[in-house]
Order: structure tokens, then sequence, then C-alpha cells
């Protein structure tokens, strides 16, 4: 069970952790696209396609980036009482509540899985813009995101159970 | 179960979660999907959740976030704002308590090139506060002023707290930034009104530089005066094509990154260790508010499909019987009061779904009550026990600059941010004049 733990917080960490350092340059594909965007408006015809693929890029910028913001421990907690804790306390308290954080992403997996499928029904569900881009990549991106999401919290959960146990999983953040 | 405790157990539920330390947008977005699963079955709870992502990727504007936030940190990474410091050292050493002053000075330049006041904390900490302490200036003071100054951060355009608080009350975001100009500047006179006043007092407190620190050759002052032209430039870069209709308020956002990148990079301060640290971090903090408004999101669509809001306006103003004015000011009250016990991203869950429909109920004008909103989020950003801005320059800080200190520090800062509250929401003029005249309405 334990070495079954390890392997699968390795794996994952691993993946999100590639996964992140490259989505983490899609800043640069926003800022590229806007500045794109701000060019063609000023100087030749206005792009029909920026302001979507802009928001595009940006669902997949801190949709699958989501992951690896929590293995840098980005996401903010509520410390006056969780401050004090000693990383003992706070993995104790945490593989409890980080159940509610499973809760709530897979409501999440689960209206997007709803979403995408309406998506692909029905010929493909088309923006309602001049555009008109199809819906279903920017759903299957939101919906690998959340998955990711959610394999990374059970990490997290795994994590703490075995720093329960007394072993060394790193400082906690 | 009537609405109203349904409202007031998603709210304590809410607090207590948020009170055992899990990670905040868990916390929310929990409450919220397990509350509509309750209240409207399955297709309530997954489809609420899922809804949230999808009407925060059509909120065009919240593209601003990423772009700000990469602004600031490459503003504080790379260090280019070391030249904008010395240049309001040379200028306004000679007067007592001058150095203090040009902090607030750089601080508000610092303000209009990023939409954080971690930027603006980051480099007041690490390049003014060592510089300050050095000649003799009180140690209170002088952590009082970077604390001050760095909120103004939220207030002067570019603000990420605005875009936010559009987000929610669902204002145009250009009006808003246009309102927090006014105000912005006139707390940043009061505050240097404050340290004048304070310094012709007690002038220990702000020594005035020996005369053989101010000798410095006029034409190295003119030079210096040439660093104050980076900040305008990467104002401009960003302010002339949106306000002349060229661009979108998101595409100059990204001018403006890149202008600030740009600047980073011919100032040969762009190595590839800051470039990495700014782009990791920028991730980070961008998905930390990603994933919160989207909890948030959901949760605000609980409460609107509740009426909680309905309820308690007739709570107040038929049961009650309080005029408008006084609700006001009780919610403002009470939000002050909270913000010195919670932290600003639990502030903005708990007064977005339930203080800003309130206010718009009541007849107010909401762009006037964003500014208030980002005032007293300031405040709250300052206050013990809680506040990110408190953390952040116990961190930053040297070691004598005990949390003590930095506690008592802000006290008067705090009273004149509350006088400037007060102010505003006297003369609502002051807010509004602005945005009404370049929108002409």
């Amino acid at each position: 069970m334990q070495g079954l733990m390890r392997r699968y917080i390795r794996a994952v960490d691993a993946m999100n952790y590639r996964i992140g350092r490259i989505v983490m340059y899609g800043i640069f594909v926003m800022m590229a696209i806007l500045l794109w965007s701000s060019i063609s408006k000023t100087f030749f015809v206005p792009s029909l396609w920026t302001l979507e693929m802009a928001q595009f890029a940006m669902v997949a910028y801190y949709m699958l980036g989501g992951p690896y913001s929590i293995q840098m421990g980005s996401n903010v907690r509520m410390d006056l009482l969780y401050g004090e804790w000693s990383d003992m306390r706070k993995a104790q308290i945490d593989a409890m509540t980080v159940l509610f954080l499973i809760v709530y992403l897979i409501f999440l997996l689960w209206g997007g899985w709803e979403s995408f499928q309406y998506s692909i029904s029905y010929g493909g569900e088309r923006s309602p813009s001049v555009w008109r881009p199809y819906l279903w990549p920017v759903k299957a991106i939101m919906l690998i995101g959340i998955f990711l999401m959610l394999l990374q919290a059970i990490s997290e959960f795994f994590k703490d159970i075995l720093r329960i146990q007394g072993h060394d999983m790193g400082k906690k953040v | 179960m009537s609405y109203e405790v349904i409202a007031i157990l998603m709210f304590s539920s809410m607090m207590l979660m948020l009170l055992t330390g899990q990670r905040v947008f868990g916390a929310i977005g929990f409450v919220a999907v397990v509350a509509a699963f309750f209240l409207w079955g399955d297709r309530g709870g997954y489809d609420l959740g899922f809804a949230a992502a999808i009407k925060l990727m059509k909120w065009y504007p919240l593209l601003t976030l990423p772009m700000f936030i990469f602004m600031g940190y490459i503003l504080s990474e790379s260090r280019i704002a070391d030249d904008l410091y010395r240049m309001f050292h040379v200028w306004m050493g000679g007067l007592s308590g001058g150095l203090a002053v040009g902090t607030i000075g750089l601080m508000v330049l610092i303000s209009a090139m990023n939409g954080l006041s971690v930027a603006g904390l980051a480099i007041g900490a690490t390049i003014a506060l060592p510089e300050l302490l050095r000649r003799g200036y009180d140690k209170r003071m002088v952590t009082g002023v970077i604390q001050a100054g760095s909120s103004l951060g939220i207030l002067v355009p570019p603000s990420v707290v605005l875009v936010l608080y559009a987000m929610i009350a669902r204002q145009p975001v250009g009006q808003l930034w246009l309102a927090g100009v006014v105000p912005g500047l006139m707390m940043a006179a009061m505050f240097i009104a404050y340290i004048v006043i304070r310094c012709r007092i007690n002038p220990s407190l702000g020594p005035v530089l020996p005369k053989g620190d101010r000798d410095i050759p006029m034409g190295e002052k003119i030079r210096l005066l040439g660093a104050g032209l980076l900040p305008l430039f990467i104002f401009f870069a960003m302010m002339v094509p949106f306000v002349n209709g060229w661009t979108s308020l998101v595409e100059s956002s990204a001018i403006g990154a890149i202008a600030a990148f740009l600047a980073a990079v011919l100032k040969g301060r762009m190595t590839r260790e800051v470039f990495e640290t700014s782009v990791r971090k920028t991730l980070g903090i961008s998905c930390m508010f990603m994933w919160i408004i989207l909890a948030a999101l959901a949760f605000g669509a609980v409460f609107d499909g509740l009426g909680a809001v309905k309820a308690i306006e007739s709570l107040f103003t038929e049961k009650l019987g309080l005029n408008p004015w006084m609700i006001l000011i009780l919610m403002q009250l009470s939000f002050i009061l909270m913000g010195t016990f919670l932290d600003d991203t639990a502030m903005l869950v708990i007064v977005a779904p339930l203080y800003v429909p309130l206010v718009g109920a009541l007849g107010f004008d909401l762009i006037w009550y964003g500014i208030l909103y980002t005032i007293t989020t300031q405040i709250a950003y300052m206050t013990p026990p809680f506040g990110y801005n408190l953390f952040l320059m116990r961190a930053m800080a040297p070691p004598e600059i005990t949390l003590r200190d930095i506690y008592s520090s802000i006290l008067p800062f705090v009273l004149v941010m509350v006088a400037a509250l007060a102010t505003i929401m006297a003369f609502p003029e002051i807010a509004l004049w602005l945005p009404g005249y370049v929108y002409g309405n």
C-alpha cells in the first residue's frame, strides 16, 4: 500500500510538474495573441479570432497550470490557526479537509463531462460569435485540467497520510 | 428550511472550513456545490460548479490579471526601480522627512505600472527600507510608510482588485479604474501631509540628509530625473492607446507587460534567473486567483438563486426601518471589522455575493462603491492579526524590525485611510468625477 502510494505520488507529481513547466510559458502566448490583436486592429483589418483565442489560452493556462501551483503552494490558506500548527498537525487536519477539495473537483469534473458531451453532440456546439469556433477543444482542455487537479489533490492526500505515518515527505506547504 | 437559514448555514460552514486552513478555493467551492446539490438536485450541483468556469472564460477583462501580475514581478524581480528610488532620494533628501515623502512618490509611480500591492511592497522593503534606516529614520515610521504606500497599488490604475470587483459587481473595468485615480492621489497626498506634519513636530523621526550626501552635481540630478521617465513610458504605452480607443483594456495590459519586459531587457536586468522566477510566480499567483474566483462565482450563484440578498435588504429597510445611508455605514464598519481578522481573499468572497448586490438594491452607485470596497480591502491588507502585507513585510524586512514594530507602525496610516474612506463616502464626486468626465455621463 505504502509503495503504491509512493509510486502514485512520484508519477503524478512528475507529470504535473512537467505540464506546469511548459504551461507557464503560456503567458507569452496570451501576450502574442493580444499584441497581434492590437496591431491588426490599429493598422489592418481587425482579426475575428483573437479575442476568443486569448480566452481559450487563459483557460488552458490556469486549468493545466493549477496542479503545478498546488505543488508550489501558491494557493492561499487562511492561516489564523493553520500557521501556528506543527507540520504533523497540519498533515492530520489536511488529510481530512482535502477530501472537501476532492469532492469539489469531482463535481467540477462531472459538470465538465456533461458539458463536453453536449459540445460534441448535434454536430458540435459552436461559440455564438462571428468566428464561431467549435467549443469541444477548450472543454476538453478544461476537463483534462480538472482531472489533473484531482490527481494532484489525491497525491497531496497520500503525502499527508505518509507524513502521519512518520515518513519524511518534504516540507509541508 | 427557509432560505435565510440556508444562507446563514452556508456562511457559517464556509467560515468554519476556512478556519481549518484548507486551500480557500477548495473550502468555498465545496460549500457551493454541495449546497446546490441539496437545493436543486444533482443537475444543480454539477452544472453550477462548471458553469462558473464557462462564465470565467467568457469574462474578457479577466485576461488583464495574468498580464499585470507578470508586470509586477518583472518590475520587482529585475529591480529596474532602483534608479527610481535614487531619483527621489536625491531630490527629496534635503527635506525633513523627505525620504519618506519620496517613498510615497515612488509607490505612486510603481502603482501606476502594476495592479497588486506586492510589487510595491517588495521594492519598498528591499530598496527603500534599508536605505531609510541607515539614514536614521524612525523604523516604525518607515515600515508604516512602505506598507501604506504599497497598498496604493490596488487603487491607482491598473488595479487587479478592481478587475475582480468589476467581475462580481458586473461593472465596466475602465470606469472603475478611472474612478480610482483621484482617490488614490488624494490618499497619497494625505499620507504625505501626515509625514510632513509628524516630522515638523519631531524632526528626529526623519532627519535631513547630511550636507555631504546632498552635494550631488546638477548634471547627475538631471540624469536621475530621466529614471522617472521609465514608469511614465510604461504607463502611457498602456493608457494612451486605451483612452484613445485604439485598443481594448485587455490589449493595453498586454502592451504594458511587453513594455515592462522590454524595459528590463534594455536595462540589462533580464537575467535567466529573473526571467524564470517571474514566469513561474506569475503562473502560481494567476492560478491562485483564477481558482478562487471560480469557486467564489459558484458560491455567489447559489446566493443569487436563494434570493438571500432581497431577504437581507427587507430585513434592514422594512423590519429595522434604517435608511440606506445608515445601512451603508453599518456595512462599511462591519467590513472594516471583518477585515481585521479575515484575509483579503476571504473578504472578497464574503463581500461579493452579500454586500455588492445589497448596495445596488439600496440605490447606490456601484462604481463609487468599488472605490470604497478597494480602500477597505487596503485596510484589511494592513491590519493585524491577518494581513497579507504584514506577513510579506515580516518576510522581507531586515531582522531589526520586529512583528511588533510592524503592527504598531501601521496604526496612524490606517487612521488616515479611514479618514480618506469617510471623505469619499461623503463626497462621491471625488471618485465619480473623472470617469464621468471621460465617458461623458
